[in-house]
């Protein structure tokens, strides 16, 4: 609990909150990396956006092709044998006519004789299915672009929401450690302490294990492992904002404790919080392909870059590499431009830069 | 050769002597587990990969024919197999004189010669409640005056209680008497678990058997890094054993007599056991040569295998790694893969028409070939017979499984009044709800599965729910009968159709038996057929229990796998047995 | 000085009460229930009461708790409940390898970042420091599985400069020497960019300090200014990320241990749980714990003695 007095801290922080984000978007749009960065995420977004209404790749898991069918621009690549299905007599060798259950040993027999009259509504009509696509197909014949699209928008999803719950956990304990100290800081202290000295990857296999698969809990499991640096820095800007003047005229005017929390204090650190947003995104998005490697990422019915990728080893292993190489191309498309984005607005919003 | 045992002995008590070995110390074995194994103590243990070392460490009364096929007892530490009763309940084993244990402290530097005692001793401790043994289900209920025994209260089990089923008649003469009849008991004697383990070792080390060892065999443990490496060093107290087996006496038998012949088992005087885990660093190290032999990984079937499609037992390597001069052996695991339904469950279990009809359907809904073809990248077969291949009482004839079919699963369930909602998916006949939960392992392997019984609970409109979880959860609630359905792999201990068939006997419900399927004429049959040799008369039996499995539907009834064992082209002596675990005392490395 | 550790140690027992009692609620919660595995086929009700009474599970929570406690206090936590061996010589076991891969990787990321960072620091708005950051930012971007699974292949199994996987369990000095290239390699390419980019910040951020360009204009060379005072101020952070990366340090080197056979702790707590190991997991969790609180002590105590200005309470 050591407090880092300096001596030669610059005032920068009272310039009122407007115009260092107006001034940021200014900065902002004369980097270009930055401005290049910023309408990749946004692209990007639009994706999620248009995946969440169901308006792309909501088709993701139809079986369009055969099982590992090769990209259109690689089909010299050996395709999967995909009359593998096997004759049960190959080995051991049937030596007589073939026994089953007849209708008459079986209790429900009349009712299926019956039942197969009516079958006829349910047949399906086989479907031609191309051994070629743009990026390939995964082992149930379903396209990777499909797949993978879905699976961006879910990994940003479970980021975005992750990092924003993660965000509001931490700034609000952060917050009240820092601001009220005494007795609150040091049980939060205390809290943050004991979860900090557990190894974060025990704590996620524990809860993912207790809280089973899916969406929100993943998005739960990982904002509860990943507070803790957005607690212990905003815990340090609220120690350092409470003495300041402003807070102490808010004071004098007798606005209540949460609104100079909230309303004061808060928006002077938007930017920092902004910047540690966009770190956890990128973070809690790797975190997920962990977990989804060890087997507790989204449900079946739904896919993310981490469940792809947990396919890829075995994938890997014989000779199927379209699949990475596809979850590759847009995981490093996406969090490049984040951490470029995020740089740049580090740099954009820093107040001590003029 | 007593001649020769004596004067072993003579040079070994005097401790003076360098000991003569006929392992040749230089040659190391290099083997790999996929596993991590427990612990090394027979009774305690009943995982693959810790039996495996035993086998190694310790002797069973009788083992295995190394080559024959179908697989065959033979006498291992006992002159003859034993004499049988008329009754067919007692037998009586005469055991070879001057057999000793390795040396150990616990031995108080005595040489230690097994006796008929040390297998009364240890077939004993399996019941005994303090070793709380997950084998003793294997003898308790069928060894007269066991199972009494086990009953002692706490702390009063006391070994020199004698019981009439277990007599040591002298020395060296051991007698057992069943309940009944039993025709697979003399393949439990063959079984790890049932080894002999000394008194005096288990008392000194009463608190961590699992970590000391000592037994007959041809090895001991000599190093034990738990989870990570076993280093296993010839026993020079071992006595003289050379290769009987001929087998079929045509390729790979007759190369493995050829080159044994002569040779004093084991012959390698050193197996290095490395645990690795992860399927590629596995392969690759094999390739690299690091290890001797392992098998081919399931994802690299296609990269590694050329298979006939018609054929999955038919394969060759290709040419990269033919070149090497790698070998192959595939051979069909000693399994059954299914998944079961809990008849106990209210809305998946039950004996009425409307409840076979709906597990019924949903076995028709789920393409196993598609899977055999995708997940198991074609290595596999499908299961057709509650027994699997290759195993006494098989019919290849019979087609016990559900036929594919997803309309008539649709038409049959329209039938039962399991209607189309309108979330387009089905109700029960009652009008409740109907979903269903398929409890998997947070592994890329059953979420494949997971996706597979996704397409085929869709194809017939029923909701499915899918719980992940641990597999000892898993297999904890699945004892307690609180699944609804999930899948399971039976591997045999020994070679007998009962091993299978006892999966659906209704007695064994929350042991062995996970469906809790009951039903009065399957127990009866499967009673009966334990008290019968092989003969038409059981093969008739066997096929009707089939049948009674097929008609009310307590499993789907999914795949048995290819395993293709490789051995590097310097590796002589070895053939995947499919009971035993390990062949490691018959191979040899020639760099 | 000494009263101010003293405290902080003395503040230590109700963090570690803490962490015992997060770890024990949530394995109990999660853990499952190992007695079902151990019993094997034959399960049957006694036999599950009997390895209960083995455990100590038949016991009350408060009870079981409070043998934790006692466990903690006087070092032993028994035996691991899979393999019947003592948890303390397990962990010893465990602790070489471990810190093989992990110091190394540490000293290796150190003494490669650094230098990287200060040099694109120096020439900040250049080109190198564009397209260093850029380099760094786009080889952050993929996952580090990526780069375990495609490095082993390619670099183990395709090229063969290493050795796949493995550990000599007789010379820590040959594994290091054999086994721990690749998987410090991997690692290094894992975590080498995301620290340059870290240090960068920092030293950039230093180089835009006031006293910076109060020096600057007083005629101090950059090259002095950046030695002498900037590194001191940014070494810092140095100290911070140095130990609070050692957490990570574990995460990362468990899934390294895993691909590459390394029989380290990241490995073990992995199998522990798999097998609901309850025993081995507080144990590791406890180390770990105390390892945290300690390195967190010991980056406090740093902070003093290389800037004199903070102020300890």
């Amino acid at each position: 609990m050591q407090d880092m007095t300096m001596t030669n801290n610059s005032p920068a922080e009272l310039t009122p909150p407007r115009s260092l984000w107006s001034l940021g978007w200014q900065r902002l749009k004369r980097d270009r990396v930055g401005f290049v960065s910023l309408w990749i995420v946004v692209a990007f977004l639009v994706v999620i956006a248009l995946c969440w209404t169901r308006l792309l790749a909501s088709n993701w898991g139809e079986e369009v092709a055969v099982p590992y069918a090769p990209p259109t621009w690689a089909k010299g690549e050996a395709t999967a044998a995909t009359n593998g299905a096997t004759d049960a007599n190959v080995l051991g060798g049937a030596n007589g006519p073939i026994i089953t259950l007849t209708p008459e040993e079986d209790p429900i027999g009349k009712d299926i004789e019956a039942a197969r009259a009516d079958a006829g509504k349910y047949q399906l009509k086989a479907t031609v299915k191309a051994d070629a696509l743009f990026m390939g197909a995964d082992v149930r014949g379903r396209s990777v672009v499909n797949k993978v699209l879905a699976g961006t928008s879910t990994s940003m999803l479970v980021g975005i929401f992750g990092a924003l719950l993660s965000v509001l956990i931490g700034t609000c304990l952060g917050a009240f450690a820092g601001y009220f100290g005494r007795a609150v800081d040091d049980f939060l202290m205390w809290f943050y302490s004991v979860f900090t000295s557990v190894p974060d990857m025990l704590l996620l296999l524990a809860f993912a294990a207790v809280c089973g698969r899916g969406f929100l809990t993943l998005i739960m499991v990982l904002s509860f492992t990943s507070w803790t640096a957005t607690f212990r820095l905003v815990r340090a800007e609220f120690m350092k904002h409470r003495s300041r003047e402003y807070v102490q005229a808010a004071d004098a005017i007798g606005a209540s404790h949460l609104r100079r929390m909230f309303v004061h204090i808060l928006p002077n650190i938007s930017h920092l919080l902004l910047v540690q947003f966009s770190l956890l995104l990128v973070s809690l998005i790797k975190y997920e392909v962990i977990l989804s490697f060890l087997g507790f990422g989204v449900s079946v019915r739904q896919v993310s870059w981490g469940s792809i990728l947990g396919e890829v080893p075995a994938e890997l292993m014989q000779g199927y590499w379209w699949q990475l190489l596809a979850v590759v191309i847009m995981m490093s498309l996406l969090v490049t431009a984040v951490s470029l984005l995020t740089d740049a607005l580090r740099d954009a919003l820093d107040p001590k830069v003029k | 050769m007593f001649k020769k045992g004596f004067l072993y002995l003579a040079l070994a008590s005097s401790c003076f002597c360098p000991i003569v070995q006929a392992a040749d110390m230089s040659k190391v074995l290099h083997v790999n587990y996929e596993v991590a194994e427990v612990g090394f103590d027979p009774a305690k243990t009943n995982d693959l990969y810790s039996s495996g070392i035993n086998e190694n460490i310790f002797d069973t009364l009788v083992t295995y024919d190394y080559l024959a096929r179908p697989v065959k007892l033979v006498p291992n530490v006992i002159e003859a197999m034993p004499e049988l009763s008329a009754d067919g309940r007692t037998y009586t084993f005469h055991l070879k004189k001057g057999i000793y244990f390795s040396d150990d402290p616990a031995f108080k530097g005595v040489k230690r010669e097994l006796t008929a005692e040390d297998y009364v001793y240890s077939l004993k401790r399996l019941v005994d409640p303090v070793v709380h043994s997950p084998n003793g289900y294997l003898v308790s209920d069928k060894i007269v005056g066991l199972e009494e025994l086990s009953h002692a209260p706490r702390g009063k089990f006391d070994y020199n209680t004698p019981i009439p089923g277990l007599k040591a008649l002298d020395r060296y003469t051991l007698q057992i008497t069943i309940k009944e009849p039993n025709s697979s008991f003399l393949y439990f004697l063959g079984m790890i678990h049932l080894a002999a383990v000394a008194r005096e070792v288990m008392e000194t080390y009463a608190d961590n058997t699992m970590a000391h060892p000592v037994g007959t065999g041809p090895y001991v443990l000599k190093e034990w890094k738990p989870a990570n490496k076993i280093v296993l060093e010839a026993n020079p107290n071992f006595r003289h054993v050379e290769l009987e087996s001929v087998g079929s006496g045509k390729g790979l038998d007759a190369e493995i007599v050829k080159d044994l012949k002569g040779k004093t088992l084991p012959i390698a005087g050193r197996v290095e056991v490395s645990v690795i885990e992860e399927e590629q660093p596995r392969w690759l190290s094999f390739i690299n040569q690091e290890q001797d032999i392992a098998f081919i990984p399931l994802n690299g079937a296609r990269k590694i295998l050329n298979v006939d499609p018609r054929n999955p037992g038919k394969v060759s390597l290709k040419p990269e790694y033919a070149s090497k001069g790698i070998r192959i052996q595939p051979e069909l695991l000693p399994e059954i893969t299914y998944y079961f339904f809990n008849m106990k469950d209210p809305v998946i279990g039950g004996y009425t028409r409307e409840r076979i009809a709906l597990r019924r359907a949903l076995a028709m809904s789920f393409d196993r070939d598609q899977a055999i073809r995708d997940i198991r990248q074609g290595r596999a077969v499908p299961m057709e017979n509650i027994i699997p291949r290759n195993f006494v009482g098989n019919n290849p004839n019979l087609r016990a499984s559900t036929p594919y079919d997803p309309a008539l699963a649709n038409a049959l369930l329209d039938r039962f009044g399991y209607k189309i909602g309108t979330d387009g998916y089905r109700t029960q006949p009652n009008g409740e709800p109907l979903e269903v939960e398929l409890a998997v392992t947070p592994t890329a392997t059953d979420r494949q599965w997971s996706e597979a019984w996704q397409a085929a609970f869709d194809s017939v409109k029923v909701h499915l729910r899918i719980k992940v979880a641990k597999w000892n959860e898993n297999y904890k609630a699945s004892k307690e009968g609180s699944l609804q359905m999930h899948g399971n792999a039976w591997t045999a201990d020994y070679p007998g159709a009962d091993n299978f068939l006892q999966l659906l006997y209704g007695p064994n419900s929350g042991q062995t038996n996970d469906a809790f399927f009951k039903n009065a004429e399957y127990d009866r049959l499967f009673l009966e057929s334990l008290k019968l040799p092989d003969s038409p008369e059981r093969n008739a039996i066997y096929d009707r229990m089939n049948k009674i499995a097929a008609s009310y539907t307590p499993w789907v009834f999914s795949d048995i796998r290819i395993r293709t064992y490789v051995s590097n082209a310097y590796v002589h002596g070895y053939k995947q047995h499919p009971i035993l675990i390990t062949s490691w005392r018959y191979m040899d490395v020639q760099k | 000085m000494l009263s101010y550790i003293l405290r902080r140690v003395w503040q230590m027992i109700p963090t570690l009460l803490g962490v015992m009692l997060l770890v024990f609620i949530v394995f109990n919660w999660a853990g499952g229930d190992p007695s079902y595995i151990l019993a094997g086929k034959g399960v049957s009700k006694e036999l599950i009461a009997n390895i209960h009474a083995q455990l100590g599970l038949d016991k009350s929570l408060p009870e079981q708790f409070l043998l934790f406690v006692t466990q903690v206090l006087h070092l032993d936590f028994g035996v691991s409940w899979s393999t019947q061996q003592s948890v303390i010589g397990i962990m010893a076991a465990r602790i070489g390898p471990s810190l093989a891969l992990t110091g190394t990787l540490l000293v290796a990321e150190l003494l490669t970042a650094i230098p990287i960072a200060i040099l694109v620091a120096y020439h900040r708005g250049k080109l190198i420091d564009r397209t260093v950051t850029i380099l760094c930012t786009v080889a952050m971007s993929v996952s580090s599985l990526v780069y375990i699974i495609v490095g082993q292949y390619a670099l183990a199994y395709k090229l063969g400069w290493f050795p796949v996987m493995g550990w000599d369990d007789k010379s820590l000095f040959n594994s290091w020497l054999h086994y721990i290239p690749l998987p410090l390699i991997l690692g290094l390419a894992v975590s080498l960019a995301p620290e340059v980019r870290f240090y960068r910040s920092f030293v950039v951020e230093e180089l835009n300090q006031d006293y910076v360009r109060t020096a600057r204009a007083k005629g101090l060379s950059e090259r002095v200014m950046l030695f002498k005072h900037v590194l001191r101020n940014a070494l810092i952070p140095v100290v911070t990320a140095v130990t609070t990366s050692l957490p990570f340090l574990v995460l990362g080197s468990m899934l390294l241990e895993r691909f590459f056979g390394i029989p380290g702790m990241g490995n073990e707590l992995l199998l522990a749980v798999d097998k609901s190991d309850f025993p081995v997991i507080k144990a590791i969790t406890i180390a770990i714990a105390c390892a945290t609180m300690f390195f967190n002590l010991l980056a406090d105590v740093l902070y003093k003695w290389i800037d004199p200005r903070v102020e300890l309470k």
